[in-house]
């Protein structure tokens, strides 16, 4: 079944994805944060999401107007040709390689930017980063209907 | 043998005696079956989660009650147990819940557990034996797997050097720093594993890094070494953590450091929660924080640039030797510095430390870096 990047239903195919594959998951630990992605298309048009992780599950993906009301732990934010060509890379790979992986994108907000207020909430992208990059890497074998 | 028993069990009649009696007839004594402890029953609040310490947060065992000084518990009796008259004082050093708790710790300490993993398997060491580096990069990867490795080693010391120094009613900060322990041997290890499989082994330690280790290991109070640990020198490893990811040649490496890199940012995590608990409940330490840390600055700057720290990161962040590459990685790790520092400050403001930065010589090193990098374009 083809999902439509950006939209609620493909943060849910990962999201049934990752509870298939608990024992992955299970293995890699704790998984406990909110964190936000935001897609910013043309004429800077913004499509935000809110994803929860709780033990070792995504508990929920929603779609929302605005992410600071939600008070998410930190936001990846970036527009919507990055993200695009992040997933694509994943496609192709089976998983995002050296040059496409969360960190190496966030690390100085070149591809993709972080926003958060707090350091302690800040590190949580850190403290799960394992988690966070096998949950985007899920989307390897999806059938993305990429927006134009 | 320097401590000896105050009886001699064996030589001891009346004991034997009893003993013997007990084996004969069957009697037994049972007074301990009335200690004067509380019947609880603790369950899973999430049985997803299992049965955590957060769980036994009940009247009688939990920490929520904790007193500022704990006095009462001198030996390894768990917290909530009773206590006989006539047990040795163990003699613990670090008896104030302010220098030791941290908000949260409990959930840390479940953090650390669930997330443990093993550097012999976890890591595609095949598909690393099978990656060839050029020459200047594989050394310069294997130089900077050097200082990482001289650097989880203290690490690995430092929380093992006070655990037994923490009454036993700190219970859950015992075992987080056993865990972090554990953490940073399993990095020691990957470090010397990775840098055996690149085909250069291990290059040269650093005298400066050496001098900051000791300073870092000699600390006199448990807060003054997590302050420095826990919130200085492994926040800054956090950043150099993600920085060696975004360097990494190959998807293994990646990963690696992805690992590395969870477990450091929940020791980074114990020590801010630390540092809040300890500034709200002693305020008056600050200024014995600021003179540490003032010193801890001083051994950092030093560290960070010693060559066998600074110029691998030149090279692996440039990608080579030749002058282009240098200037390229010259500007990547002027940036890269500027994040750990910026990093540091932030955190050191959200414990409360806000002035710290104003009273930094580390800080005004950063606005030069800013001015440089500013002035070459490159921010």
């Amino acid at each position: 079944m083809k999902v439509d990047f950006p939209s609620t239903s493909f943060f849910e195919a990962l999201k049934d994805r990752m509870a298939q594959e608990q024992d992955r998951f299970t293995k890699l630990g704790y998984f406990d944060t909110t964190f936000g992605v935001t897609v910013v298309g043309p004429g800077e048009q913004r499509r935000n999401y809110l994803l929860n992780f709780e033990v070792y599950e995504c508990m929920g993906a929603r779609e929302i107007d605005n992410l600071e009301g939600e008070d998410p732990d930190f936001v990846l934010e970036a527009d919507i040709a990055q993200w695009q060509d992040m997933l694509r890379n994943i496609q192709s790979n089976g998983g995002a390689d050296t040059d496409h992986g969360i960190n190496t994108l966030t690390h100085f907000g070149e591809g993709m930017k972080v926003i958060y207020d707090d350091p302690e909430r800040h590190d949580k992208l850190f403290r799960f980063s394992e988690s966070i990059q096998e949950y985007f890497d899920l989307a390897a074998d999806l059938q993305i209907e990429y927006a134009s | 043998m320097s401590y000896l028993a105050t009886s001699h069990f064996l030589d001891d009649n009346e004991f034997v005696d009893k003993y013997l009696y007990s084996m004969r007839t069957g009697e037994l004594d049972l007074s301990w079956m009335d200690a004067a402890t509380k019947e609880v029953h603790c369950t899973s609040a999430n049985e997803r989660r299992g049965l955590t310490f957060r769980d036994l947060d009940v009247d009688g065992y939990g920490f929520s009650d904790l007193p500022e000084v704990v006095r009462e518990n001198r030996c390894y009796a768990p917290r909530g147990a009773e206590i006989p008259d006539g047990v040795p004082d163990m003699q613990a050093g670090v008896n104030r819940s302010s220098d030791v708790w941290a908000y949260n710790v409990e959930g840390y300490v479940e953090e650390a557990m669930s997330r443990q993993w093993d550097a012999t398997t976890d890591i595609a060491w095949t598909e690393l034996q099978e990656a060839e580096l050029p020459e200047e990069i594989g050394k310069a990867y294997a130089q900077l797997l050097t200082f990482l490795t001289e650097v989880e080693m203290i690490a690995t010391d430092v929380p093992a050097k006070w655990m037994g120094q923490v009454n036993a009613d700190f219970i859950e900060v015992k075992n987080f720093i056993a865990l972090q322990a554990m953490d940073e041997a399993r990095h020691a290890e990957v470090f010397r594993k990775r840098a055996l499989s690149t085909g250069y082994g291990l290059m040269r330690a650093s005298v400066q890094n050496e001098y900051n280790l000791k300073f870092l290991r000699d600390a006199e109070t448990f807060s003054e070494a997590s302050v420095t640990l826990h919130l200085q020198a492994e926040g800054n490893v956090l950043t150099l953590f993600r920085f060696s990811e975004y360097i990494s040649p190959t998807d293994a490496d990646k990963k690696m450091f992805r690992l590395v890199m969870q477990d450091e940012a929940r020791h980074v995590g114990y020590g801010m929660q630390h540092l809040k608990w300890l500034i709200k409940h002693n305020p008056e330490c600050r200024e014995t924080l600021h003179a540490h840390l003032e010193e801890a600055e001083n051994f950092l700057f030093g560290s960070i640039f010693a060559n066998e720290v600074f110029e691998p990161f030149v090279i692996l962040s440039g990608k080579g030797l030749k002058k282009e590459n240098i200037d390229k990685g010259l500007v990547i790790t002027g940036m890269f510095q500027m994040r750990q520092t910026e990093e540091y400050f932030e955190r050191l403001d959200k414990c409360g430390l806000t002035d710290r930065r104003e009273r930094s010589r580390l800080h005004e090193v950063y606005e030069l870096t800013k001015q440089g990098l500013a002035a070459q374009g490159a921010i």
